[in-house]
């Protein structure tokens, strides 16, 4: 009997139609993927098995039993658990007390029994190899490990069946191999996985059954994954068959270094950093999470202050107090966060894209009209093929990948000199991700130098001309990419655990 | 532009057809406010005889421009989400500066009134100063510079009132412009298309939006976030200067007590006028005309109540009921942003 059935589920929003006559089926012991373009109706679906959105039409069995929650706190009572792609922990509290968060006492005013609540969750802790304190706050573990005590949340609910929506997004490869080590023990212990992923590396790494959504319909309904091989699920998805770049290597440019670091050092903890990045040149900078990359690009951006060492752009020296004077020598940042970094999802398509040049465009007395900014912005969002019904629409409705071409957009704009990408593709659909790295080295080919951060080793090898390595704040050595996968990853992670194993 | 654009529907995502259309409408807090306006002034009007004199039309709207000058002192402080509790305390040392400026140091009007409002700005200054630098919320830090500045007013002023103001000053709060309208009202709707054109075409009214949205990605797209907190602080002070000199016009003489005790008597119509209009209290959204609109609405509830002879104590409890349910409605609005995913 499968463990959660979901049948023929439609699902209308006024104007669209968000699902249409949607299938897919969990079974314990085994782990289902639910793939899908962003829009494809994924998130959708989810929120109607958890009761956040009432389904139109069609039904939802858990062991054969017809279920229908109300929200999300009943599906957990009622064994489905869900580890959403955002964090939901309270920082500021132990390990134990977010893992028996709802349940600290009998009921509210009763005193919470400590000791009991620290033995029941060393038992998950236990159970998902994570080797911490209980009474550790949340604040001090890894992403990695509060992804764990979410599992150990949701698991800790009895669920039969887990829902991971894209759960590696901010893990490192060798994090998420632990996480997968966990997964299959669940699995063999008969829990029904289900798990939401852009990665399909994973998904052939860890799922034994896909379901895959386009455009709110089942392009294939829970078919084992072993019959199909990679370009048969993205032909599901994107409908038609990737196109699978194989860049050349490209000459390096000799010019001069647009910007240039020698021995920098931060007050975020950077010491020594040396690079060099050329106009026309894509520089990755690798490392694992919690290396110092991005803490790098937002020290050069003035965000940190400068303890030692040199900076100079287009070969003059100069400091940076503040991202208004970076953005005066051409500097721009596309953060890894969007959301709260990179776009003010509040206001409309044409003030996120302006932002960066209202300043050069106003006239003397500092006034400036929508039509100009849109003449000027304009031609970058056409390029750049962003989706939206009009420049005024509020850019928080927009798809992901729109809002990540937005949030490059406005940097083009502004005719930045150095574009520092940091995470591009996080949360983004393959076909937006593949247009950004056509888009990063059409950039490249007109003069922009770029500094790439990325955890992607795949996007990385794909996009960057050169890789320096970083770990622990520190530089750690350089790798030329010859887009020889197993050559660079190789190289690349002989750097990262060299220094470790020394 | 159109062109660029149109031919790109396709993607269109669910939640962003439900922005549109009736919804839109009716959560349009301009268009319910007039809807509230026009019921409550006409029953007021059939009802009350003398609602609808000269007179009561003439102070009435003396009242809104009044009452509407110091909700957008405050809404240019919400824009920030922050706010500022002291208002009052800066439109009655503005008013205090000018009535020494222009009654002990015979400094003439047309240079006295600029000076008084530049004073309330060098006071939100202080104020934006102090948040920025010391990273505190401004409740605390307004809290704290009310008190201040209106302890040094009334130590320096020994709590007296400049009651022999040149007499262009009561002239103004009594001159009337086209029948029963006040001129303050007209310096009122002047002020109010002028706020309008700022935050709509000018670059640090656009950067005081997005830096209040979204401090931190306006940060990172080069906006230099502190400067332009301190600058809305600054609106507000010489916002709330203005009225203070409205109200000293009014009053016909600066008086220490005109804005009750720390200048409390503010805060209400402060903070009702933008909250029900539909300024967002977490910031980075402004409606001028909701302003104009929810300051318009206190004030013909108020009038009408007091020709109703309602209790004073009865009408500041309907006004605070007013103000819960407006933050209210401002929660809901909040909820429904981020249900779009627009928060």
């Amino acid at each position: 009997m499968s463990a959660l059935q979901v049948s023929h589920v439609s699902k209308a929003f006024p104007g669209v139609k968000a699902l249409d006559d949607v299938s897919m089926t969990l079974r314990g012991g085994s782990v289902h993927a639910l793939l899908g373009e962003n829009g494809a109706g994924k998130s959708t679906l989810i929120k109607i098995m958890t009761g956040i959105h009432k389904a139109d039409s069609g039904s939802i069995t858990m062991e054969g039993k017809p279920v229908r929650f109300g929200n999300p706190r009943q599906a957990a009572a009622g064994g489905l658990g869900v580890v959403h792609q955002e964090r939901n922990l309270v920082t500021r509290f132990s390990v134990s007390e977010n893992i028996m968060l709802d349940r600290l006492g009998k009921h509210s005013l009763s005193s919470v029994d400590y000791p009991a609540i620290a033995a029941e969750a060393a038992r998950w802790l236990k159970l998902l190899d994570l080797d911490v304190d209980p009474s550790t706050p949340v604040s001090r573990l890894s992403v990695a490990q509060m992804q764990l005590v979410e599992i150990g949340k949701a698991l800790s609910l009895q669920s039969r069946v887990l829902l991971l929506d894209e759960p590696t997004a901010s893990l490192t490869p060798s994090e998420a191999q632990v996480l997968f080590r966990i997964l299959r023990r669940l699995r063999d212990d008969g829990v029904a996985i289900g798990f939401v992923s852009h990665k399909l590396e994973e998904v052939f790494d860890i799922c034994d059954t896909v379901t895959v959504l386009r455009d709110g319909r089942n392009a294939c309904d829970s078919a084992g994954l072993k019959s199909l091989n990679r370009d048969d699920v993205v032909q599901m998805m994107i409908g038609r068959a990737e196109r699978i770049s194989k860049r050349a290597a490209r000459s390096k440019p000799a010019t001069a270094p647009y910007l240039e670091l020698q021995d920098y050092s931060s007050t975020a903890g950077h010491k020594d950093i040396s690079l060099a990045v050329r106009p026309g040149e894509i520089l990755g900078l690798y490392g694992l999470v919690g290396a110092g990359r991005s803490e790098l690009a937002k020290a050069v951006l003035g965000l940190s202050g400068q303890t030692g060492g040199e900076i100079r752009v287009a070969g003059r020296h100069v400091k940076i107090n503040s991202v208004a004077e970076a953005l005066a020598l051409g500097i721009g940042y596309v953060s890894e966060d969007r959301k709260a970094e990179g776009l003010i999802l509040l206001h409309s398509v044409l003030a996120n894209a302006g932002i960066t040049v209202w300043k050069r465009l106003a006239n003397a007395l500092g006034f400036l009209r929508d039509a100009t900014i849109a003449s000027h912005v304009g031609p970058v969002l056409k390029k750049l093929e962003v989706k939206t019904p009009s420049l005024d629409q509020t850019i928080g409705n927009l798809s992901g990948g729109n809002q990540q071409k937005v949030s490059v957009a406005k940097w083009i704009a502004a005719g930045v000199k150095l574009l520092i990408i940091d995470e591009p593709s996080v949360g983004i659909d393959i076909k937006t991700k593949a247009y950004l790295h056509d888009l990063i080295h059409e950039l490249a080919e007109s003069g922009t130098a770029v500094l790439l951060i990325t955890s992607d080793l795949t996007e990385m090898v794909d996009v960057a001309d050169r890789v320096a390595v970083m770990d622990g704040y520190r530089i750690q050595g350089l790798v030329e990419n010859d887009r020889n996968y197993e050559r660079v990853s190789t190289a690349i992670m002989g750097l990262i655990h060299g220094r470790k194993a020394a | 532009m159109t062109d660029a654009t149109s031919n790109i529907l396709d993607e269109a995502t669910p939640e962003h057809r439900r922005g549109s259309g009736l919804m839109r409408l009716a959560l349009s807090n301009e268009f319910g406010l007039a809807l509230l306006i026009a019921l409550a002034f006409g029953i007021f009007a059939m009802t009350l005889p003398g609602f609808t004199s000269p007179f009561s039309l003439f102070t009435i709207g003396r009242q809104i421009g009044i009452d509407t000058m110091i909700g957008l002192a405050m809404m240019a402080v919400i824009v920030t989400g922050g706010l500022d509790l002291s208002v009052g305390a800066i439109g009655v040392c503005a008013a205090m500066v000018f009535g020494y400026l222009a009654q002990i140091a015979g400094v003439p009007l047309p240079l006295a009134i600029p000076l008084a409002i530049a004073f309330g700005s060098v006071l939100g200054f202080i104020n934006g100063y102090v948040v920025v630098r010391s990273g505190v919320h401004s409740f605390i830090i307004t809290l704290a510079s009310m008190s201040i500045f209106f302890g040094i007013m009334i130590f320096l002023t020994q709590a007296q009132s400049f009651n022999a103001l040149p007499l262009a000053v009561p002239a103004m709060g009594k001159l009337r412009v086209g029948g029963p309208i006040s001129i303050l009202l007209i310096i009122t709707l002047v002020v109010c298309a002028a706020l309008s054109i700022f935050y709509r075409y000018t670059t640090l009214g656009r950067q005081m939006l997005a830096a209040g949205a979204n401090a931190r990605a306006a940060e990172l797209s080069g906006i230099r976030t502190g400067r332009i907190i301190i600058a809305c602080h600054m609106l507000t002070g010489g916002l709330a200067a203005l009225a203070g000199l409205m109200l000293t016009a009014r009053t016909g003489a600066a008086v220490p007590s005109m804005a009750g005790h720390l200048g409390q008597d503010w805060l209400l119509p402060a903070f009702l006028a933008p909250v029900l209009g539909g300024t967002l209290l977490s910031g980075g959204r402004v409606s001028v005309i909701g302003t104009l609109l929810g300051a318009a609405f206190v004030t013909i509830m108020t009038s009408g109540l007091l020709l109703m002879r309602v209790g004073e104590f009865w009408i500041l409890a309907c006004l605070g009921l007013m103000l819960l349910l407006a933050v209210l409605a401002d929660r809901l609005r909040h909820q429904v942003l981020r249900a779009r995913g627009m928060i």
